[in-house]
């Protein structure tokens, strides 16, 4: 019987504490495998080592955390990784706090693709531009353009995510006179490029799949997949056309309603400090945010991670990201009807 | 008589919980489907039909074809392969030998989907294994287009069908009672004839039930024409995925849905009238 008692209250205890640890934890909505380690390794421990709070992480993909954003009356977690086009759509749902940027220490530091709006601002970048196995084409191919992808002996060899066709779309708008606004000028050169395109690729992994295979060695692809694909030993040649690459930024935002308003704050702080920024580099070959962090010159050297303001200027380009949200149905739409079948 | 009740309540109330939420669901998918889409929000505006009326597109034409396409493709071929090896494994006397036709069988429902889908991209893909083995063996001097085909994504969709049918099929032999087949043989039929005429009609019944899952079975397939297909084959599944989570344009998407629905339903139906004959065949 008193064994009974003694297990029973062990265990009560055990529970106890757990809940009382979720209880405390702060609550961070974000993608789970490598985003939530990036997050988790650079930025969440050494939250935790200055506050002794813990951080729990409530991982999903970007629309299913949206959607469970939209539907919780009580927001489930305190802050909130997202893209920042998708950003836009938890600041037009009233889901995000208007940040008080007083509380963030390096903001001055932030660089201006970053200042995404009152509500939510960037805490990584990276771009999606061109990456190709030199060993799988024709060693006359070169990629110093964008327009390289149209070469008639890449047919069948192309792969491009079918989640988000706005990189391309916007590509062929630039090549035709455009832009993301005046998207249809670049239809019909999309439409040109249709018999290079192989395969669409559905996530990340399945990118890493296609190309580490061979199956499809020429990508539009994440600058920061490409790398760790290098970093896996796949032989991929991450490319910066004379064009410049669509920019791309992670963004975090407060959850309108959390109870942990001022740890979020130092979440966030702790993101953007020059240390942390300069981690995530070096973890992840992501773009930092700040102008202050430290990069290695191995590092600053690869395409796609922006660290001087003229690389910021020249080689981002940048599809606004409230346009973005608003035409990604439309686009998506047009690239399923008319070039993916 | 009221434990018998109360047991029953026990045993209904699943059931009727899990109908409940499945009812829940549909009218919520309905509802969207009758909605406008607001481009930039998660918001949906006020009620339209438009959602259905731009159904009528080639893309989703083609999508509904392929799906019903890879669903009476899938259920012929599995039941092909599936028959012979649920025959086998009721119908041989050693132990071994039956667990290893039921280990064989039923091995790819143990392999997450994930996992198995990522097999067949090794298996069919350029420097796949199909290909090399063509290529050392001199057949083909070029690979073959075998992954973002619609017999790439056929093999797949038949490959994990094959297990369910399989089982289905067993137990739907392993009823028969064997002194029909006897009384058959003791006329002076022989095997073959037996077969044809005692022990298929009788096992009718269970082709007809796994003809029908396995056709439902693949006609909500996601994750294979997904992978396998890599965007180049659309089926309904694949593309409300696409409408939804990529373009969150969710009133299309549960147009699509309820279409895709209404098409299984009247597939279904239109197979049930089909085989209605065969069924009485069966009936023993």
């Amino acid at each position: 019987m008193i064994q009974k008692i003694l297990t029973a209250g062990v265990l009560s205890s055990v529970l106890l504490a757990g809940a009382v640890q979720a209880e405390d934890a702060l609550v961070i909505s974000t993608w789970g495998g490598s985003f939530r380690d990036l997050i988790d390794e650079n930025i969440g421990k050494e939250f935790t080592r200055q506050t002794g709070v813990p951080v729990k992480y409530i991982t999903g993909g970007t629309i299913d955390r949206l959607n469970k954003a939209k539907l919780a009356s009580t927001p489930e977690s305190d802050l909130t990784f997202t893209t920042s086009h998708i950003g836009w759509l938890y600041v037009n749902g009233g889901l995000f706090e208007q940040l008080d940027t007083s509380k963030l220490t390096n903001y001055s530091h932030l660089v201006d693709r970053a200042k995404i709006s009152p509500y939510h601002i960037g805490s990584w970048a990276y771009v999606y531009t061109i990456g190709y196995r030199p060993d799988l084409v024709p060693s006359s191919i070169t990629f110093n353009s964008w327009n390289d992808l149209w070469n008639p002996e890449l047919k069948g060899k192309i792969a491009s995510p079918d989640f988000d066709p706005s990189h391309i779309i916007d590509i062929a708008a630039i090549l035709s006179g455009g832009d993301a606004s005046t998207w249809e000028k670049g239809q019909d050169k999309l439409k040109a490029l249709k018999p290079n395109f192989k395969a669409f690729y559905t996530n990340d992994a399945n990118s890493q799949q296609l190309i580490s295979t061979g199956e499809t060695p020429v990508q539009i692809l994440l600058s920061m997949n490409a790398y760790h694909m290098v970093g896996q030993g796949v032989p991929i040649k991450v490319v910066m056309p004379k064009e410049g690459a669509v920019l791309g930024v992670d963004s975090m935002g407060i959850m309108k309603g959390s109870k942990k308003v001022d740890l979020a704050y130092k979440f966030m702080d702790i993101a953007l400090s020059p240390e942390v920024q300069s981690k995530i580099v070096a973890y992840k070959k992501a773009s930092p945010v700040v102008d202050n962090a430290k990069v290695s010159s191995e590092d600053a050297a690869l395409p796609g991670v922006f660290t001087t303001k003229e690389q910021w200027a020249t080689q981002a380009i940048v599809i606004d990201d409230k346009l973005r949200a608003e035409k990604t149905a439309e686009w998506r739409k047009w690239f399923t009807e008319n070039i993916m079948n | 008589m009221d434990t018998r009740s109360g047991l029953r309540a026990w045993l209904v109330s699943p059931a009727v919980l899990v109908a409940f939420c499945i009812c829940v669901a549909l009218i919520t998918v309905f509802q969207y489907s009758l909605r406008a889409y607001v481009p930039g929000s998660l918001d949906v505006g006020g009620l339209t039909l438009a959602n259905f009326t731009g159904l009528n597109k080639p893309i989703y034409l083609d999508a509904f074809w392929n799906t019903l396409l890879l669903s009476a493709e899938t259920t012929v071929l599995s039941l092909l392969v599936a028959y012979p090896l649920a025959y086998a494994m009721v119908r041989v006397r050693n132990r071994a030998l039956k667990s290893f036709i039921l280990i064989v069988s039923v091995t790819p429902l143990f392999l997450g989907e994930i996992v198995r889908t990522y097999s067949w991209i090794i298996v069919l893909g350029n420097n796949g294994f199909i290909n090399t083995m063509l290529r050392k063996l001199g057949l083909i001097e070029w690979p073959l287009e075998l992954m973002f085909t619609h017999l790439g994504v056929l093999v797949a969709l038949v490959h994990v069908t094959i297990p369910v049918v399989v089982l289905m099929l067993a137990t739907a032999i392993s009823h028969i009672d064997r002194d029909y087949e006897k009384a058959a043989q003791s006329l002076g039929a022989g095997p073959i004839r037996t077969f044809l005429t005692v022990t298929l009609p009788l096992s009718m019944p269970g082709i007809l039930a796994s003809v029908t899952t396995a056709f439902a079975w693949t006609f909500s397939a996601f994750a294979t024409p997904q992978m396998i297909g890599g965007g180049r084959v659309p089926t309904v599944s694949t593309l409300v995925y696409q409408l939804g989570f990529s373009s969150m344009n969710f009133p299309l998407a549960a147009s699509l849905s309820v279409a895709g629905l209404a098409l299984t339903a009247v597939a279904l139906w239109g197979l049930g009238r089909m085989t209605r004959r065969l069924k009485a065949v069966g009936g023993h």
